[in-house]
């Protein structure tokens, strides 16, 4: 009782996944801090947030680098099973998101090591995952010149190294920053997100300066 | 190093600039457009950073399929449960063991693992054993068979043949709720509790009223309400409320509409009333056979354009035959629990 205060009204003791959206209307404009301090506190409302917004995600994200996705939804359930059951004693989490990218990162390869633990040697992600889509705006791709550059990126990025195309994708695809990024792939210190970024692009650099004809 | 001097590789590397590109909001946009009124020469290298940036995406976009997307849900809650039972096993038997679980519908579920997450936090430790010993109470009916139930609450719900009503011994300090499969009429009594009934789908709110719900053999719902209010959500999340007089359908494939209904259609049958309203054969063998438990047979040359309407209150399966037979110049004959209905023209 100490932990749980109940629900303001009796009524939203009934927090259903799929009625709107009382949880929303409460942690929408809330820090992450805020609402990770409020499901540790045992809020049901603020799971049901985290839940809505981040699983989807999640889910999408473990799928850049795991091809079984039953596994994927077994780990995400795991995860969700045992932040439930450590309520009461969760570590301070500035970006949700980012700490359970981590930890979803984490059980699946958790996972896929156990699966492979009979006669295997240990699972490694392979070098297939966090695959990038490059593509222009629809306007832009019929222009010839354009779509050789594009041709050009789209080479130099699968040149990358995984752990680089899973940088790049957290920065502009999730839209991270260098802090969320180090939290997301366990790097001790931000310089090192920064670091890969850059090596990463500049292999690109030559390419971006290139200018589009149409600008000349 | 300025925003105006910034290159390209700059600008793709700055979290500032990114967060306009990738997740504007009111504050990065004035910002941006600002520095841009200001910077005009900068405007197409920051048109080609922010084209760079937005044409990185993952190139597997798989979707999270609805169900699983529920399913996840139940059951990271559903572990919890198993964990209570393990906990109080030896204090309380009964409730979690009569529990059907998996013949409750989703809706029910989520409620009921909150629910007793909740209570189980009420009873915490120290007061373990008080936790009451509630049981779950399951009315069935037969074909041919209504019965009418009073729910611990002093609500009265009639039950139709066919059809199964499931409930707790005692209610929650909370929450009152039955989990339905075939047809009822609900007279509920006005508390401040909510009342909630899970259907095989759909979950119905109430505000003490009088309302009929019926989950038909196709696949669909109705909700008639009489009196006061209710409001009906489906599995995926969308929700309709209801006056007086008007009835939702609720088709399996999700779509549902509103609509008027007839009281005598929908509703005679809880006062024993069974109603013929241009019934054709088919119809009326239906429903012959629904309310009195029987097997109804046609034989002889029948038109097809017949159709026959009546209404029969609290009657004998033999005066409603009567009654059929005498304006058609049809005969019946009953034999236990089969009826042969001949037209000998």
């Amino acid at each position: 009782m100490i932990n749980n205060p109940k629900p303001p009204r009796p009524e939203n003791n009934v927090i259903s996944l799929l009625s709107h959206s009382e949880s929303i209307k409460i942690f929408e404009n809330k820090s992450d801090e805020e609402i990770w301090k409020a499901f540790d506190k045992g809020d049901e409302f603020a799971f049901n947030y985290i839940y809505r917004i981040y699983v989807v995600k999640m889910f999408q994200y473990g799928c850049q680098f795991a091809k079984d996705h039953s596994l994927i939804q077994d780990c995400i359930q795991n995860i969700f099973i045992d932040l439930r059951r450590k309520r009461g004693g969760l570590s301070t989490v500035v970006s949700i998101k980012a700490y359970l990218f981590k930890i979803l990162y984490r059980e699946i390869i958790r996972k896929q090591n156990k699966n492979k633990i009979v006669g295997q040697q240990s699972f490694e992600i392979s070098e297939e995952g966090f695959s990038i889509e490059y593509s222009h705006e629809t306007k832009l791709i019929n222009d010839e010149s354009m779509e050789r550059k594009r041709e050009l990126v789209m080479m130099a990025l699968e040149k990358l190294s995984q752990r680089q195309r899973q940088a790049i994708l957290l920065m502009y695809e999730e839209g991270m920053s260098y802090k969320e990024i180090s939290v997301a792939m366990e790097f001790s210190e931000v310089k090192s997100a920064r670091k890969v970024i850059y090596r990463a692009l500049a292999s690109l650099k030559d390419l971006l300066h290139e200018k589009a004809p149409y600008l000349k | 190093m300025k925003y105006r001097d910034y290159d390209i590789e700059h600008f793709i590397t700055d979290e500032f600039f990114i967060q306009w590109v990738v997740n504007p909001n009111e504050n990065n946009t004035h910002f941006w457009e600002k520095w841009l009124e200001q910077h005009p020469e900068k405007r197409l290298v920051v048109n080609d950073a922010a084209n760079f940036i937005r044409s990185i995406n993952y190139s597997i976009r798989p979707e999270l399929p609805d169900k699983i997307y529920v399913d996840i849900y139940e059951n990271i809650l559903k572990s919890e449960q198993r964990n209570i039972i393990r906990q109080t096993e030896n204090v309380s038997r009964g409730f979690f063991y009569l529990f059907p679980i998996r013949s409750i519908a989703a809706t029910l579920l989520l409620i009921f693992c909150l629910w007793i997450q909740f209570e189980s936090i009420n009873y915490q430790r120290p007061v373990q054993q008080e936790m009451p010993l509630i049981t779950m109470v399951k009315k069935s009916n037969p074909i041919g068979r209504k019965s009418v139930i009073e729910l611990p609450d002093g609500s009265k719900i009639h039950l139709n043949s066919e059809s199964e009503l499931e409930f707790p011994s005692v209610f929650s300090d909370t929450l009152r709720w039955v989990s339905l499969k075939g047809e009822a009429f609900f007279e509920v009594k006005k508390e401040a509790r909510p009342f909630y009934v899970a259907s095989e789908s759909n979950g119905i709110h109430v505000l003490g009223t009088t309302f009929n719900v019926n989950q038909s053999d196709n696949g669909s719902l109705y909700v008639a309400l009489v009196t006061g209010k209710v409001r009906v959500e489906s599995e995926l999340g969308k929700q309709v409320e209801l006056e007086p007089k008007e009835m939702l359908v609720l088709q399996k494939n999700g779509s549902f509409y509103k609509t008027g209904f007839d009281p005598m259609d929908i509703l005679a049958w809880k006062d024993k009333i069974l109603v013929f309203k241009s019934s054709d054969l088919v119809e009326v063998k239906s429903k012959l056979e629904k309310w009195y438990g029987i097997k109804v047979e046609y034989s002889g040359n029948f038109d097809k354009n017949w159709t026959y309407s009546g209404t029969y209150e609290d009657e004998i399966l033999e005066n409603v035959l009567k009654g059929i037979c005498l304006t058609s110049g049809m005969e019946f004959t009953i034999e236990e629990d089969k009826v042969t209905i001949n037209n000998p023209k």
